[in-house]
């Protein structure tokens, strides 16, 4: 998988990159504007990270470039503007997401992990870790080629976690992947530990073994 | 008090006394104006009198004359030189009243005899003609003064009137539309000055205004983006194996301060938006899917804390807000009802097509009036995931769209009221 990340500032850029690289992702930087419309002229990318200011363009405009070329590339926008309007004028021009900043990185890779899958396979695919197996298209989960249910957010929750693997991802991570902005009203995030305890039941009940660890006073890992 | 109002008030303070003091000068002159007239006119007649009295009745010597017009009275006294005038009043049997006389009196020598010589003129006739001009006068003033009067009313509002436009116009102006506001010349000098200087200071207003915003909103997004850089490198910090529970649980708690100030700055930058109506009233969202919404996504947290929900809803509450901010009005306060509620508390909801009540119990006591929808005057009982500005926005929204937000502590409940 191929991903190009257009974004100005270096740490940020290299950041993104490193988790992105860690999950397995093949990952390409551009810096500027021009660069990023070299780089999508010549090549092509399962997905695109755009940052909308950049030096010497707008990454709208890259969006622009991408739909004239009629690439198959996702595309993300990532952008400190967040006001609806940005949002809808991204996603008109056929952005596939807006993400706004800042964000988390697990939340970005789990964003791009839902839309390859829903460009590449059309969701007809099957997602395996170990004896877990997710077929995103009915939402199923087989634990040992035996299914199990899940309630709605927990398997969000398995998703996340399959997405990002090996990672540890934060208490607010989490709750902002499956509650949206209105997280913020919550006071404390312990109705996640709720949702953790009946996913890992679950999973544990069909014979699966348990994956996610706890990482103190932080948040969770995955295998 | 009205300009107007009062300078016509000091006109006619000042008019009425000179008015006033012009009759009664004027009034005593003709007084006086007429007494000598009739003064001239007895001194006249007692001239006729002396001739006529010289040459006739030489024959009979001694005679006496009495007539409230005439008086010729023997008498002893001497005979004097120059004759006397004064002011009497004599009872007229007609009319049974006493009547102002001018008389003239001498003590004369005809023939050798003396005798006193009265002679009087009724000033009746002469008072009457007086009080006649005095009323036409008083007329004539009276006129004159409503007309004066009248007439620095009307000039005065006509000149005014550019004032008045102004005046509306300071009266009507808003931060975010000052621009399009000018101040138009006016024939009046002085009012062009004034006019001229509102133009500058609104323009210089404007411009201040224009640039604290860009500068709120830059400064806002710009920080997002420091934000994301030092977001990412905790979150890749995390991802290090070799660190001890102690150093995960710092960065754990850092990375949720760095999402504090994010929302911080994100929450003023709504502020300043709302503050700036950039959320047009576009549709009428319904209030009763986004409360429904909004209580299935808070699902969890009620049922964490064991809340009960009681609601009472109305099946459209179409309410003239942008969706944005429908959203945030409903979130923030039934956020809160959740966020400071104790675990089994009560939540209860109202809603009707023009009103939406939202009461919870909580262990926190009354907010007091004056603070409740104030910025950073959040509650330091142990709820540090509130930045403060929750109400504040809830607040500045109803503001801004013409709904009124009101909070009332009842019977331990706490109750927040939006309608519109």
């Amino acid at each position: 998988m191929k991903v190009l990340i257009i974004e100005d500032e270096p740490s940020l850029r290299n950041s993104i990159r490193e988790y992105l690289e860690h999950q397995g992702f093949i990952c390409e930087v551009a810096a500027d504007f021009r660069e990023a419309i070299d780089k999508v002229t010549d090549y092509e990318y399962d997905c695109i990270v755009a940052d909308i200011g950049l030096p010497f363009g707008n990454g709208l405009d890259v969006v622009r470039e991408l739909k004239s070329l009629k690439s198959k590339a996702g595309i993300i926008i990532i952008s400190a503007k967040d006001s609806l309007e940005d949002k809808l004028s991204g996603l008109e021009l056929g952005a596939d997401d807006y993400l706004t900043k800042p964000f988390h990185l697990s939340e970005l890779n789990a964003r791009i992990n839902a839309l390859l899958r829903r460009k590449n396979f059309d969701g007809n695919t099957s997602i395996s870790f170990f004896e877990i197996t997710v077929v995103p298209a009915s939402k199923t989960v087989l634990v040992h080629d035996k299914s199990i249910t899940l309630t709605g957010k927990e398997y969000q929750l398995l998703m996340y976690f399959i997405a990002n693997q090996h990672r540890v991802v934060t208490k607010s991570a989490l709750a902002g992947h499956l509650w949206g902005d209105a997280y913020d009203q919550a006071g404390s995030y312990d109705f996640i530990y709720t949702h953790i305890k009946n996913l890992r039941k679950k999973m544990m009940e069909a014979g699966g073994e348990d994956y996610i660890k706890t990482v103190y006073g932080t948040g969770y890992r995955f295998g | 008090m009205k300009l107007l109002t009062k300078t016509t008030l000091y006109f006619i303070m000042i008019m009425l006394p000179v008015f006033a003091g012009g009759a009664f000068y004027l009034f005593h002159k003709f007084n006086r104006e007429i007494k000598h007239e009739t003064d001239e006119e007895l001194a006249n007649d007692q001239l006729q009198w002396l001739r006529y009295l010289d040459t006739a009745s030489v024959d009979n010597p001694i005679f006496s004359f009495r007539t409230q017009e005439f008086q010729l009275i023997p008498t002893d006294q001497p005979v004097q030189k120059k004759f006397k005038l004064k002011g009497v009043t004599l009872y007229q049997e007609t009319e049974d009243a006493q009547a102002p006389f001018r008389e003239l009196s001498q003590v004369i020598s005809i023939h050798g005899k003396h005798y006193q010589m009265i002679l009087r003129k009724s000033l009746i006739e002469k008072d009457d003609l007086a009080k006649n001009i005095i009323y036409v006068m008083l007329l004539a003033f009276g006129g004159l003064l409503m007309f004066v009067i009248l007439s620095n009313w009307f000039i005065s509002r006509n000149v005014w009137r550019p004032f008045y436009r102004s005046l509306d116009k300071i009266r009507q102006l808003q931060l975010n539309k000052m621009e399009t506001r000018r101040f138009p010349s006016t024939p009046t000098h002085e009012f062009n000055q004034l006019n001229e200087a509102l133009n500058q200071m609104t323009d210089r207003i404007h411009q201040d205004y224009i640039n604290m915003k860009e500068l709120t909103e830059d400064a806002a997004h710009e920080m997002q983006t420091p934000l994301a850089i030092a977001q990412s490198k905790l979150e890749l910090l995390l991802q290090d194996e070799n660190l001890s529970e102690n150093q995960l649980k710092n960065i754990g708690q850092t990375s949720e301060e760095l999402q504090r100030l994010s929302r911080l700055n994100h929450n003023l930058l709504l502020l300043a938006k709302i503050e700036n109506q950039q959320y047009p009233v576009t549709e009428q969202p319904d209030l009763h899917q986004v409360l429904v919404q909004y209580l299935s996504l808070f699902e969890e947290l009620i049922r964490e804390k064991e809340l009960t929900v009681e609601t009472d809803l109305a099946p459209t509450a179409p309410w003239p807000l942008h969706p944005a901010l429908a959203d945030i009005l409903i979130s923030n306060l039934l956020g809160n009802a959740i966020k400071y509620n104790y675990p089994e508390g009560l939540i209860h909801i109202r809603l009707t097509a023009k009103t939406f009540t939202i009461s919870n119990t909580s262990n926190l006591p009354e907010i007091p009036a004056g603070n409740v929808f104030q910025r950073f005057r959040k509650s330091n009982l142990g709820y540090s995931n509130s930045n403060g500005l929750g109400l504040a926005i809830v607040k500045k929204i109803g503001d801004s769209y013409h709904i009124r937000i009101s909070y009332q502590y009842l019977n331990g409940l706490h109750i927040f009221t939006a309608s519109c």
